[in-house]
């Protein structure tokens, strides 16, 4: 069962498109790899799957309902079913990390006992180890710490899709992989379906289930990691042996 | 027979990024007295300046022809820039009045839209506090009182500095005029009027841009380039409520506390001029100071100086939210932000004058 549908999709800024005529399906409780060399559109397709820039053509679908884009109601359903992980954590920095989390919460919920809602930070503040740094703010924490809060954050709703833009973008292997090891955590306790955005190799190669390969301004190729990666295409083949000129992953 | 009467400009065997202004020039002195001829042909040593030198000449200017270019030049050329346009012909070839057309139109355009978005940010500001005094919802619990602390308490000592050095400085200048007509008594009059109705208002709100509006520009403008602002928006926070009601909610509630604290410092500055360069007790003085001013202009003042908080918040909040991607446009964010909140100020203590007084 497919998620997200995307059909005749143009994105960009302003009048330019930056990717056009895109069709494609997110399945549910799967994770799909967007990857594609710098600045080919992945994270301009990310911020229009999450009603952050709209559409300069086509549509996508949230589930069964269109998104509008000019709906306060529509764009309010789209926000309910999705929880999305920015490049740098992007925390509130006046915010200690206990309150980040608890935000979503305070928001949606505003009369959540504050006891409940205690136990729903602490359970997500453990899920991703963090829960001895509860009190401390964003800038007292390493790049690897603000992600993990950030995760905390996006999962905290319980989102039936989260959206990762770069999650191992400036993270050495080591955080990388217990970033992406928590995502397949995630992915298998809750069933939640996660986009994510990235040009790393070894964390497309940990986690996707899926991948969607932007180059040229459009859709080059989708498919299983392995139907994929085996590809003959020349593109792919130069991308997952990392001698594609401009990649400056 | 064409070529031959071509002028020739030879350019050096050595032809670096020092050596192009001087062969530039020269190209273009020929070049005023008719078609030229650039020879490449002594060049042996260049760096990506003379590529790009040959790139403009190449397709760019008709009336230069370019000749003897060497294999080594030329393989260069053909590896670095071959198939890249050149860059400048497009400006050069556009006219003056063109260019300022295309310039000006793009200026009106841009601040027509600037308008357009502050018009509306004003109409959603207006909507979210009605709806946050309905609902209590959309805003982040205790941040109405973090804001109050910033704008009234930590206003408040340079709010009174200020105020009461204008109070001084206002009765010792009128003082000296007032002695010369026998009314000494009148300073009384004209402190209290002046600081109740005017200059109170008037230096609450311009300390609040200067101090608050700047810090609310700044913050604003570094979340929107952290992308915090995103991160609220899908959250299903609208920022323009989470971000801006409590501030002005607090600036409303901050500044009638600032304009009686500070109506009473500066009236006291001119209490302490009056006794002691005019010989005015202090009673007297505000025996006097009652006959020429009552309540009503201790709150038209309140007035002005609640307006005011309200446009320097909305347009410190603008300048914050609309803010582009780069660490650089939060300094310009700020500094604008203070420029827009002086002007709206003083539009609108024009416009008060005009309504009170015409």
């Amino acid at each position: 069962m497919d998620i997200i549908s995307v059909r005749d999709l143009t994105v960009g800024y302003g009048p330019l498109p930056v990717l056009t005529k895109l069709d494609f399906a997110i399945p549910a409780a799967k994770i799909t790899a967007v990857i594609g060399t710098s600045g080919c559109g992945k994270s301009t397709l990310l911020k229009t799957l999450a009603g952050l820039i709209p559409p300069l053509e086509g549509e996508v679908f949230f589930g069964p309902e269109k998104v509008d884009y000019l709906s306060e109601a529509s764009l309010a359903a789209l926000y309910r079913g999705i929880g999305v992980l920015y490049q740098d954590g992007a925390l509130l920095n006046n915010l200690s990390l206990f309150e980040n989390v608890a935000l979503p919460v305070r928001m949606r919920h505003p009369d959540m006992p504050e006891a409940v809602l205690r136990e729903i930070v602490h359970d997500r503040l453990s899920q991703v180890e963090l829960i001895e740094g509860a009190a401390k703010y964003p800038a007292e924490l390493s790049g690897g710490m603000r992600k993990r809060a950030a995760l905390a954050r996006a999962l905290v709703l319980d989102p039936a899709v989260v959206l990762c833009d770069e999650p191992s973008g400036g993270l050495d292997p080591i955080t990388s992989g217990h970033l992406d090891a928590l995502i397949l955590k995630v992915k298998e306790t809750f069933r939640t379906t996660f986009v994510v955005v990235t040009h790393e190799l070894r964390s497309i190669e940990r986690v996707a289930d899926r991948v969607l390969v932007l180059n040229g301004g459009g859709l080059h190729l989708s498919g299983g990691l392995a139907e994929v990666r085996d590809s003959d295409d020349e593109f792919i083949r130069a991308f997952f042996l990392r001698k594609v000129g401009h990649d400056d992953a | 027979m064409e070529d031959n009467m071509m002028a020739t400009v030879f350019l050096p065997g050595r032809l670096f990024a020092q050596d192009i202004p001087a062969a530039f020039k020269e190209i273009q002195a020929r070049r005023e007295e008719g078609p030229v001829t650039v020879d490449f042909g002594g060049v042996e040593e260049f760096d990506s300046s003379a590529l790009a030198l040959l790139s403009y000449l190449h397709g760019c200017v008709a009336d230069i022809h370019v000749t003897n270019v060497g294999e080594k030049l030329d393989r260069s050329f053909q590896a670095f820039l071959g198939g890249t346009p050149p860059a400048a012909c497009d400006v050069a070839e556009l006219d003056l009045p063109t260019r300022f057309l295309h310039s000006f139109s793009n200026r009106f355009l841009a601040q027509m839209r600037s308008v357009s978005k502050f018009v509306a940010l004003l109409g959603d500001e207006i909507y979210y506090t009605i709806s946050f005094f309905r609902k209590r919802r959309g805003v982040y619990p205790g941040e109405i009182w973090n804001q109050l602390f910033f704008m009234g308490y930590k206003s408040f000592p340079i709010t009174c500095l200020l105020v009461f050095l204008i109070g001084v400085t206002i009765a010792l200048t009128s003082a000296a005029q007032l002695k010369l007509y026998g009314g000494d008594i009148y300073l009384a009059d004209l402190v209290g009027y002046g600081m109740l109705r005017e200059l109170v208002p008037l230096m609450v709100g311009i300390i609040l841009a200067g101090k608050v509006g700047a810090a609310v520009a700044a913050e604003l403008s570094t979340m929107t380039v952290l992308e915090e602002v995103d991160a609220l928006k899908t959250m299903g926070v609208v920022p323009e409520k989470f971000l801006m009601v409590p501030r002005l909610v607090a600036v409303t509630l901050a500044v009638p506390l600032l304009v009686a604290l500070a109506d009473f410092v500066g009236i006291g500055g001119g209490i302490l001029v009056a006794r002691f360069s005019l010989g005015i007790v202090p009673s007297a003085f505000i025996r006097e100071m009652q006959t020429a001013v009552g309540l009503g202009d201790f709150f038209i003042g309140l007035e002005k100086s609640l307006v005011f908080g309200w446009a320097v918040i909305i347009g410190s909040g603008y300048k914050g939210l609309t803010v582009g991607r780069s660490a650089g446009e939060v300094g310009r964010a700020t500094t604008e932000s203070v420029v827009l909140s002086v002007s709206l100020i003083i539009l609108i203590d024009c416009i008060f004058a005009i309504i009170l007084y015409y």
